[in-house]
């Protein structure tokens, strides 16, 4: 076992005068994928990111033990991650008149929060209005890829064509059979684990080796399997074989505790939009990174109405200042784009550009989640403890609703993502009652003989559900706040609903004995799958971005992340966004090079 | 991090008392940024020895020694409670403890009538019966601070030494051969 130490080639002079070929906003899955493609192409690329570029190693500290750790991995005295209980009974913004020095979103409430308190923003500097939302932001480079779940899906004709199947929403303006070619790009250039199951609704990818189920959801494989229902592998964006051409990642040796805090793999063998895509596409020269750029407009021609560049914030300095590019890609998250667009308002472009629709910030969609079960597996109780957090997740269970069937209460469906086994910390002590010797023996002979999942479903889109700019707050730098228009409706009820009975009945025909039902349907955003706001169509009336992700009303801005999905499907949506920006990056390549840009 | 630096360690407790509810009033608690926090930050004490002694007690008698493992007297979990209440900046949380062990005498005395140290094995066991009756739905103030008690207890052992490598033998977090256990799905 070789560790790969390569030092990230971060360190580079930003040349503002000059004018590039393309600027990305953000650094994320979408970001670092744009990067990483027109580089490929020859593309001189200028990437702003609001955040910092942090030491990750450090601050993830992947393999340090709780007990080294002075405060077992939560974060000093001051600082606060909000509850599920805060998020339901108060409005946003949820930092306001609070006594803490700091605030972070539900995220930096787990344990192990001292590792995410300089990946994840700060509510203070922060804040957003409107309905209730979990609004959970990384910005640093790489964003949310730094500690992200890893279920790596595809999404297939089912919800390409969702409206075609029952009539509800929209089409998307590409089908499974356009995307494909780049998905198989994505899954060898940056690895996937998974188990191929030949499932219509759930695309196999080129998987390589995958990680193994234990007793528990093997049982529960072969109970599902009777119905015809499936239970495979986490099909995870790690990889377990290696990869050749990368030289800052490490194949995946099931070390263990994968699951001990959100993300983080200092071998990064997950991956991560920095040592994945960034730091390769750095080593081609043409690659240049300013970090601590906060982007608030993009700039237009005002003869063309063209982008020319994007003006933005040094977070240190609070200077201002201008990148101009022949080309502006927006990959800054599904909101922070939209907001980008809407930010961006000048005597062309009245209602924010590119919104000519007036669709920007509208059909946002996500994923709802909360609803599960936990099971015992009885033969499990007493059994010697094995190594089973050697792997990047458990188990995934495709969506089995709405495919032949049709649903009386609700539309679309929903998977369950669970794990069974051993874990470093033995989570079943906070639900056993008592104390004493008894108490201490029934954890030890418990610990690994549960099995749990929960529900991800899809949330449908609505024009109605959006966001727009707050007229009277602004956060840390002056900048416009989004407010939220965004609530759950009947559909996603009914889905839950159906979520813990059907994921209880699931367990008992296995023979797993019930022991918690998790009924409430946790707050939007909870699931950080946000989509939609700046959705593709083939309607400029009724869509902002054409099959390509780019601007209907402006032909050099493309925006590459999640705000470009015209439905949320209930698959895990990071693949899919990098294919996306992949294929629409090639095309903005080529039309670079025919000049039509 | 740490705000041991705006809180002498010799403070009593009134002024630790009028400390906190200043803090209460202020809108904004100054807490000096400092780059890593210090184990030493954890060495300040909240309690006092009589409290340290009776909570070191109370949850050796949660999670006691058993012929597998030591106990949570062995894996120092009332020194690490007393370190994070020390260093808290919630009064409201670091009453409840203070309150909460006094309840534990209190509830002794009812019971047993004597402090619940200086009481026999079979005393303390049935003080803390007492307080365990209302687990799913604690009302009364022992049978509150009964939850927080095990709650932070159990925190602290599963995530000690002890807890994770001689009680729950834990395996993982150590270099692998890089072969995956379980059963193989393809």
């Amino acid at each position: 076992m070789t560790l790969l130490k390569v030092s990230p080639p971060l360190q580079q002079d930003v040349d503002l005068s000059q004018t590039y070929d393309a600027v990305i906003v953000g650094s994320g899955a979408a970001g670092g994928m744009a990067a990483h493609v027109l580089t490929a192409h020859g593309l001189r690329v200028l990437m702003l990111e609001a955040g910092k570029k942090l030491p990750i190693e450090q601050e993830l500290r992947s393999m340090e033990w709780p007990y080294d750790h002075p405060r077992r991995g939560d974060a000093p005295p001051g600082s606060h991650g909000l509850s599920f209980n805060e998020y339901t009974i108060r409005k946003p913004p949820y930092a306001k008149a609070t006594a803490f020095k700091h605030v972070y979103s539900y995220v930096g409430g787990w344990s192990g929060s001292d590792y995410v308190k300089n990946i994840l923003v700060d509510e203070k500097d922060h804040p957003y209005t409107g309905t209730n939302y979990a609004w959970v932001r990384a910005r640093c480079l790489g964003g949310k890829t730094n500690i992200w779940g890893r279920l790596a899906l595809r999404l297939s004709d089912y919800d390409f064509k969702a409206k075609s199947h029952d009539g509800y929403g929209e089409d998307w303006p590409i089908s499974y059979a356009d995307l494909a070619p780049y998905y198989d790009k994505v899954d060898l250039y940056l690895g996937i684990s998974g188990v191929k199951e030949n499932l219509p609704h759930l695309p196999d990818s080129l998987f390589q080796r995958p990680t193994k189920l234990n007793y528990g959801e093997v049982k529960l494989r072969h109970s599902l399997a009777q119905t015809g229902r499936v239970l495979t592998p986490y099909r995870a964006g790690v990889t377990t074989d290696g990869l050749k051409h990368n030289r800052y990642r490490s194949k995946c040796y099931g070390r263990g505790a994968c699951n001990r805090r959100p993300g983080g793999c200092d071998i990064h063998a997950v991956f991560d939009s920095p040592t994945g895509l960034i730091y390769p596409a750095m080593d081609t020269g043409k690659l240049t990174i300013r970090p601590n750029s906060i982007a608030y407009e993009v700039l237009v021609d005002p003869n063309t109405g063209k982008a020319r560049g994007v003006a933005f914030l040094d977070s240190e300095t609070r200077k201002s200042y201008e990148a101009k590019a022949k080309v502006v890609i927006l990959a800054a998250s599904t909101l922070e784009s939209a907001r980008l667009l809407l930010l961006s308002r000048s005597p062309q472009h009245p209602n924010g550009l590119g919104n000519s629709s007036g669709h920007v910030g509208h059909n946002f969609c996500e994923h709802v989640m909360g609803p599960g079960v936990t099971g015992l597996v009885k033969e499990l109780v007493g059994k010697p403890h094995t190594l089973d957090d050697g792997r990047p997740g458990g188990f995934y269970i495709p969506r089995f609703r709405n495919l032949q069937d049709r649903q009386p209460g609700f539309i679309r469906g929903y998977g369950f993502e669970g794990s069974s086994g051993h874990t470093m910390f033995p989570r079943h002590v906070f639900d056993t009652p008592g104390f004493g010797a008894q108490f201490k023996k029934t954890v030890r002979d418990h610990a690994g003989a549960f099995i749990s999942m929960g529900g991800f479903g899809e949330v449908l889109p609505r024009y109605e559900s959006h966001v727009d700019l707050d007229p009277d707050v602004k956060d840390g730098w002056g900048i416009p706040v989004l407010r939220f228009h965004y609530q759950f409706s009947d559909n996603e009820r009914k889905m839950a609903e159906d979520m813990v009975a059907t994921g209880r009945e699931m367990f008992e025909a296995a023979g797993i004995e019930v022991v918690g039902v998790d009924r409430e349907v946790l707050t939007e955003g909870w699931s950080i799958h946000e989509l939609g706001t700046a959705r593709m169509g083939t309607d400029p009336k009724a869509s902002v971005l054409n099959q390509f992700q780019q601007s209907h009303d402006v032909r050099n801005l493309f925006v590459v992340d999640g705000s470009s999905h015209v439905s949320a499907s209930c698959q895990n949506p990071t693949w899919t966004i990098m294919a996306l920006a992949w294929r629409s990056c090639e095309y903005l390549a080529d039309e670079f090079r025919k000049g039509t840009l | 991090m740490t705000d041991a630096g705006d809180r002498p360690e010799t403070l009593s407790r009134r002024e630790m008392i009028a400390a906190t509810a200043a803090a209460l009033a202020a809108p904004l608690l100054p807490v000096p940024a400092v780059a890593a926090p210090s184990r030493d930050a954890l060495q300040g004490r909240f309690l006092t020895p009589a409290e340290l002694a009776l909570l070191d007690e109370l949850t050796e008698l949660i999670i006691p020694a058993d012929d597998r493992s030591p106990g949570a007297r062995s894996a120092g979990v009332a020194a690490y409670i007393d370190g994070r209440l020390a260093e808290s900046l919630d009064p409201e949380w670091q009453a409840l403890w203070r309150s909460g062990l006094q309840a534990v005498d209190e509830l002794s005395r009812e019971l047993n009538r004597q402090a619940f140290l200086p009481a026999t094995p079979d005393q303390r066991t049935a003080v803390l019966g007492r307080m365990a009756v209302g687990e799913p739905d604690p009302k009364t103030l022992p049978e509150r601070f009964f939850k927080e008690l095990k709650r932070w207890t159990v925190r602290a052992y599963y995530t000690s030494k002890i807890g994770i490598h001689v009680d729950q033998e834990y395996k993982g977090n150590v270099y692998q051969r890089g072969e995956f256990a379980g059963f193989d799905a393809t």
